[in-house]
C-alpha cells in the first residue's frame, strides 16, 4: 500500500533523523581515527569481560597490546572527562591491560574473503602498509608487503625504542598478518632492488607506504662532523644494537617533539653521561606531550628551551660544543614557521649532536609522482589515489604523523584500491568523513551529579634504574588500578529510550535510524507504528524530549486514510467489531438523573 | 442552579464487572441524587486506530448524549475517557479516584481491611501520569479502606504502560505479552491494585494477581491467600455478556 503521509510526520521524522543521538558516536571513537569502541571496551574490562574487550579492539585494531603503549592517544584530548574536568579517561593504557591480560591467538579474526585472483604490492612494513595489507587480504586479494629492512613495524620497530615499545610485544602482534596469509619480501627496497614499474606491472595495484625515513639536519656551520647525526638513524641504531656508533658521552638533542624525547632518554640508556635538550620551543608550548616531557625531565635531561643552535664547534672532525642564540618568536609576521632569532648568544659543552628536527619523505617513484612539503606525495586526500592509476598512497608518506592516523590512512587506501580491483568508482557512496577523525554531535549534558575522579596512574618503574635500561620503563596498569580507571567513563552515548522501549528494539537501533531511513524510502511497514504502545515512556527518558508517539499516532491516520478509512492491520479487525458494538444500541445506554 | 452530575463507567469497567458499576451508581447518587449515567464507549480506539473521521462521528454522538442529559461535570472511571472528555468543553470531567477523596467513601467500607496481610504494588495508569490529584486518590482510597501498598520504581509520573496502549495487543500480541510481563515483574509483590480494567488484563496475562481498586471498595477483603477475579477480557463472550449485564444494573438503577 502506497502512503501519502502528512507534513507533521516528515517534520516530526526530519527533527528525529536530525537530532536523535543514539547514532551519535562517544567523543572517544568519533576522534579516533580508527573509530575504537572504547566505550565498549571499558565496560567490558569494568564489567571483567577481558575477551569481549579484546574482541571490541581487535574489530578496529590488529595491535592492541602495541598500541596501548605507544598510540598517541588524540581520543584522550576530546574525551569528555578531559573537556569537563582536564583528567581523560587513560583509554590507551586500558587498551593495553586488556591485551596483556586476555589477547591470545585463538581470539583473532582470521576469515578472508573468497580469492579475487588479484594481486596487491604494498610497500612498507609500518602500521600504514600493515593495515592495508590486511584489509586488502580480508577482501580476497593476495597481497605482498615489500620491506627494505629485516624487520617488520616500520618506525614503531626502529623509531619508537624498546623501553617504550619492546620488540617481542609488537613481533607478536604482527604474527596475525603471517596467519591472514600475506606475503613478506624483507629486505627488498623498492627503489633499488626493484622499481615501481615494476611493481606496477606484475600487480594489479600498489600501495606506498614507506614512511618518512630521511632525517633531516641543519646546514649549520660544523653539520657535517662526525657526531652530528639525525633521528631517524640514530634511533634505528639502538633499535637493533641499544647504541649508537657515532655517540659520545656528552649528547645534546635538538627539537621539542616527542622524537627528541625518544633520542634523549636512548642516549641516557646507551651510557650518556649528560643530556640536553635545546629547542626553539619555550617550556610551555613544547610539542612534546606532557608525560614523555615529565618523564625525560624526571631521568636527568636539561632543557634550554627557547635556544637555537648556529653553528657548531668542532676539532679533529667531532663536535666539542655548539653555539647557541635565543629564540624570539617561532613564527614571522606572516604566521609561517620562520623562528626569529635574538642577539643573545652562550656556548654549551658536547661531543654528539643528534637533530631531531623532523622526518622526510624519499622519493622511490623516480620523480614520477608530486612531492609537496616534507617530500609528501600529493594525492588526492579523499581517495589518496596518487597520479598513476592503480597506485595508492598512505601513512606517513602522504602526511600523517602518528601511528592510529597511518592506520587509518592504510584502511582508506586499502578501500580505494579494492575498489579499483573491482572497478567500482573510488568515490560513489563512500562517507568520507567516517574514514578519519571527525567531531560528534553528541551533545546529551553530563549528568549534574557527575563526579570529577582523578585519573588513575600506570606502574613505572623506579627512575634510577629505568634511566638506565632498555627494558620497558612502564609497566601498565595492575587490576585494582584498571577497574577504577574504567569506572571513571561517562559513557557518552544516548541509548536512554532504546533501554526503555521494547517496541523499539524490535525494529531499529535507534529512533534517528527508524526515522532515517524512513524519509529515505518514505515508506514504513505499518507494523511499526501500530506496535507502538503510544505510552509517551520514551519522551520521558529521552534528552530531546522527542515524541516519538505522535510520530507514530500521525503515521497511523495516514494509513487509515490510505486504506478507505480502516486500520491496515489484520488484528484490527476485532477492534472494529468491538468499536461498532461499544456505539451499537445494544450495549449502550443513557439515563437522564431527575431534574 | 445547582450543578448537574453524571457518570460514565467507560468501557472495559462494565465488559468486567456490572456488580461494581452497581455499587459505584448506588454510592454516587447518595451523594448526587442527580445524577445521570451513560454507557457509551468515548472513541479513544477509534482514535488509537488513527480514524479520525470516524472518531468525530462517534465522539460527537457521546457528547450529545451528555448534553442530552443536561450533565455539567462528568464523572469517569476510566482513564483513557478522562483524557478524551476533556477535551470538550461542553461540560467539565473529573476522574472518580480525585472525586472519592473529596466525597468520602461509606462508613462501612473504612479500615474494613485493617486486618489484612497483603501488601499491594500499585500500577497507576499511564495515560494520567501528570496527573496527581488521581495517583493521590488512589492512595488515599486504599488507606482509607486499610490496604498496605508499596510503590514500583516506576511509578506515578514515571509510570509504565501495562502493554495495552496503542491497541497493540491485535496486531503484535508477542510484544505487548513482552510488555506485560516486565510491568508485573517490576512490582514489588505478587498483588497488585489497578484503577483500568484492562490494566488488569494486562496484569493477570503478564503472570500477576491484580485486582481492580473497585473490587477492593465494594468486594471482599482481600488477603495474602486470596485469588483475584478471573480474567473477564480475555473472554469476548463473557465480556459482551457482563456490558449487557451492567447496561442492564444501569436501567434499573436510574427508573
Ligand atoms: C622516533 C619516533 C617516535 C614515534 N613515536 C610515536 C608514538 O609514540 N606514537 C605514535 O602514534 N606515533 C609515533 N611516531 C610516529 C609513527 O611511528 C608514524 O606515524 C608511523 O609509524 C607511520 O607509519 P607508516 O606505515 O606510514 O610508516 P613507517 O612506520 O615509517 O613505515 C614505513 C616502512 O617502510 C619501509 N620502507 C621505507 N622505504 C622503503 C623502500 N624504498 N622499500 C621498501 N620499504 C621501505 C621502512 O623501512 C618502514 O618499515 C613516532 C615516530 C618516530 C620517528
Ligand atoms: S532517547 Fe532515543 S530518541 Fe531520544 S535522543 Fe536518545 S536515542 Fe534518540
Ligand atoms: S568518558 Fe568514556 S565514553 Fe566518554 S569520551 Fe571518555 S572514554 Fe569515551
Ligand atoms: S510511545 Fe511507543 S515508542 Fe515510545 S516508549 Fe511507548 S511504545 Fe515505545
Amino acid at each position: 500500500m502506497a502512503v501519502q503521509f502528512a507534513e507533521k510526520v516528515y517534520a516530526l521524522a526530519k527533527e528525529i533523523a536530525e537530532d536523535c543521538q543514539g547514532l551519535e558516536a562517544p567523543f572517544c571513537a568519533a576522534e579516533c581515527p580508527m573509530h575504537t569502541d572504547a566505550l565498549s571496551y571499558i565496560r567490558h574490562i569494568r564489567e571483567g569481560k577481558l575477551d569481549d574487550a579484546v574482541r571490541t579492539i581487535r574489530e578496529k585494531l590488529f595491535l592492541p597490546a602495541t598500541l596501548g603503549r605507544i598510540c598517541a592517544h588524540p581520543c584522550e584530548k576530546e574525551c569528555r572527562r578531559e573537556t569537563e574536568f582536564k583528567q581523560p579517561l587513560a583509554i590507551a593504557a586500558l587498551k593495553r591491560y586488556a591485551a596483556e591480560k586476555a589477547d591470545c591467538v585463538e581470539l583473532w579474526d582470521v576469515r578472508v574473503g573468497v580469492d579475487t585472483g588479484k594481486r596487491v604490492a604494498v610497500v612498507g612494513s609500518g602500521p600504514a602498509g600493515a593495515q592495508a595489507a590486511i584489509d586488502l587480504r580480508k577482501a580476497g586479494h593476495q597481497v605482498t608487503v615489500y620491506e627494505k629492512l629485516s624487520v617488520r613495524g616500520g618506525m614503531l620497530r626502529v623509531g619508537i625504542p624498546s623501553y617504550r615499545l619492546p620488540p617481542k610485544v609488537l613481533e607478536f602482534e604482527y604474527e596475525y598478518l603471517d596467519r591472514l596469509g600475506i606475503q613478506f619480501k624483507l629486505g627488498v627496497e623498492v627503489g633499488k632492488q626493484v622499481c615501481l614499474d615494476d611493481l606496477r606491472a606484475e600487480f594489479d595495484a600498489v600501495i606506498l607506504a614507506h614512511g618518512a625515513h630521511q632525517g633531516v639536519v641543519a646546514q649549520v656551520e660544523g653539520c657535517y662532523s662526525q657526531g652530528v647525526t639525525n633521528a631517524v638513524d640514530f634511533l634505528r641504531e639502538m633499535a637493533f644494537t641499544q647504541g649508537c656508533s657515532a655517540m659520545g658521552k656528552n649528547v645534546l638533542v635538538i627539537g621539542g617533539g616527542d622524537v627528541a624525547m625518544d633520542c634523549a632518554r636512548s642516549a641516557l640508556r646507551a651510557g650518556a653521561d649528560a643530556v640536553r635538550i635545546v629547542c626553539l620551543e619555550n617550556e610551555c608550548e613544547l610539542p612534546a606531550s606532557r608525560e614523555e616531557h615529565e618523564a625525560t625531565i624526571e631521568e636527568g635531561v636539561q632543557f634550554d628551551y627557547g635556544w637555537c643552535v648556529d653553528a657548531i664547534h668542532e676539532r679533529d672532525c667531532r663536535p666539542t660544543g655548539a653555539r647557541l642564540k635565543n629564540c624570539l618568536a617561532l613564527k614571522d609576521e606572516s604566521g609561517k614557521f620562520n623562528p626569529q632569532l635574538g642577539d643573545e648568544m652562550r656556548a654549551v659543552e658536547c661531543d654528539t649532536i643528534v637533530y631531531a628536527i623532523g622526518q622526510r619523505v624519499l622519493d622511490i617513484a623516480n620523480g614520477k609522482l608530486p612531492q609537496g612539503g616534507g617530500g609528501r606525495y600529493r594525492v588526492d586526500p579523499d581517495t589518496l589515489a596518487s597520479d598513476i592509476a592503480g597506485v595508492f598512497v598512505a601513512g606517513d608518506a602522504a602526511g600523517t604523523t602518528i601511528a592510529i592516523e597511518a592506520m587509518a590512512h592504510g584502511r582508506k587506501a586499502a578501500l580505494s584500491a579494492d575498489r579499483f580491483l573491482r572497478g567500482i568508482s573510488l568515490i560513489a557512496e563512500r562517507n568520507f568523513k567516517l574514514e578519519a577523525s571527525y567531531k560528534t554531535r553528541y551533545d546529551v549534558p553530563v549528568p549534574e551529579d557527575t563526579k570529577d575522579l582523578v585519573r588513575q596512574h600506570t606502574r613505572l618503574v623506579e627512575v634510577g634504574v629505568r634511566r638506565r635500561s632498555f627494558a620497558e620503563s612502564d609497566l601498565g596498569f595492575d587490576d585494582a588500578t584498571a577497574l577504577s580507571e574504567a569506572q571513571r567513563c561517562l559513557e557518552c552515548e544516548c541509548k536512554e529510550c532504546m533501554q526503555e522501549c521494547l517496541m523499539l528494539n524490535e525494529f531499529t537501533g535507534c529512533p534517528g535510524e527508524l526515522f532515517g531511513v524512513f524519509l529515505a524510502k518514505q515508506q514504513v511497514d505499518a507494523l511499526v507504528p501500530y506496535s507502538c504502545n503510544l505510552c509517551n515512556q520514551c519522551t520521558l527518558v529521552c534528552p530531546k524530549e522527542f515524541k516519538l508517539a505522535d510520530a507514530f499516532m500521525s503515521m497511523r491516520k495516514d494509513f487509515v486514510r490510505a486504506n478507505k478509512g480502516r486500520s491496515p492491520m489484520k488484528g484490527h479487525g476485532a477492534i472494529d467489531i468491538h468499536q461498532k458494538l461499544s456505539f451499537s444500541r445494544v450495549f449502550t445506554i443513557k439515563r437522564k438523573g431527575r431534574e | 442552579m445547582a450543578i448537574r452530575h453524571g457518570f460514565m463507567p467507560g468501557c472495559s469497567l462494565p465488559s468486567y464487572s456490572p456488580t461494581n458499576i452497581e455499587k459505584t451508581i448506588e454510592f454516587l447518587r447518595g451523594v448526587y441524587p442527580e445524577l445521570s449515567v451513560i454507557q457509551k464507549c468515548c472513541g479513544k480506539p477509534t482514535k488509537s486506530l488513527g480514524q479520525v473521521e470516524l472518531l468525530k462521528e462517534r465522539f460527537g454522538s457521546l457528547v450529545a448524549d451528555i448534553k442530552d442529559c443536561q450533565v455539567d461535570e462528568m464523572l469517569v472511571a476510566c482513564q483513557n475517557c478522562y483524557n478524551m472528555l476533556r477535551e470538550s468543553d461542553a461540560f467539565t470531567t473529573a476522574s472518580l479516584w480525585e472525586r472519592l477523596p473529596q466525597i468520602g467513601l461509606p462508613a462501612e467500607v473504612r479500615g474494613k481491611a485493617l486486618a489484612s496481610d497483603v501488601v499491594f504494588s500499585i500500577h497507576d495508569s499511564c495515560p494520567v501520569r501528570d496527573n496527581r490529584a488521581i495517583h493521590d486518590g488512589i492512595r488515599w482510597i486504599l488507606q482509607e479502606l486499610g490496604y498496605k501498598t508499596v510503590e514500583p520504581e516506576r511509578t506515578r509520573e514515571n509510570a509504565r504502560c501495562c502493554g495495552f496502549g496503542g491497541m497493540i495487543v491485535p496486531v503484535n500480541p508477542e510484544l505487548a505479552k513482552k510488555v506485560m510481563d516486565r510491568r508485573v515483574k517490576e512490582m514489588p509483590t505478587q498483588h497488585i491494585v489497578v484503577y483500568c480494567a484492562a490494566c488488569r488484563s494486562s496484569m493477570l496475562m503478564g503472570g500477576g494477581k491484580a485486582w481492580h481498586i473497585l473490587d477492593l471498595l465494594w468486594g471482599p477483603v482481600v488477603t495474602s491467600a486470596s485469588q483475584p477475579p478471573e480474567n473477564v477480557l480475555a473472554s469476548p463472550v463473557k465480556a459482551w455478556v457482563n456490558r449487557y449485564k451492567s447496561k442492564g444494573v444501569i436501567a434499573r438503577s436510574i427508573k
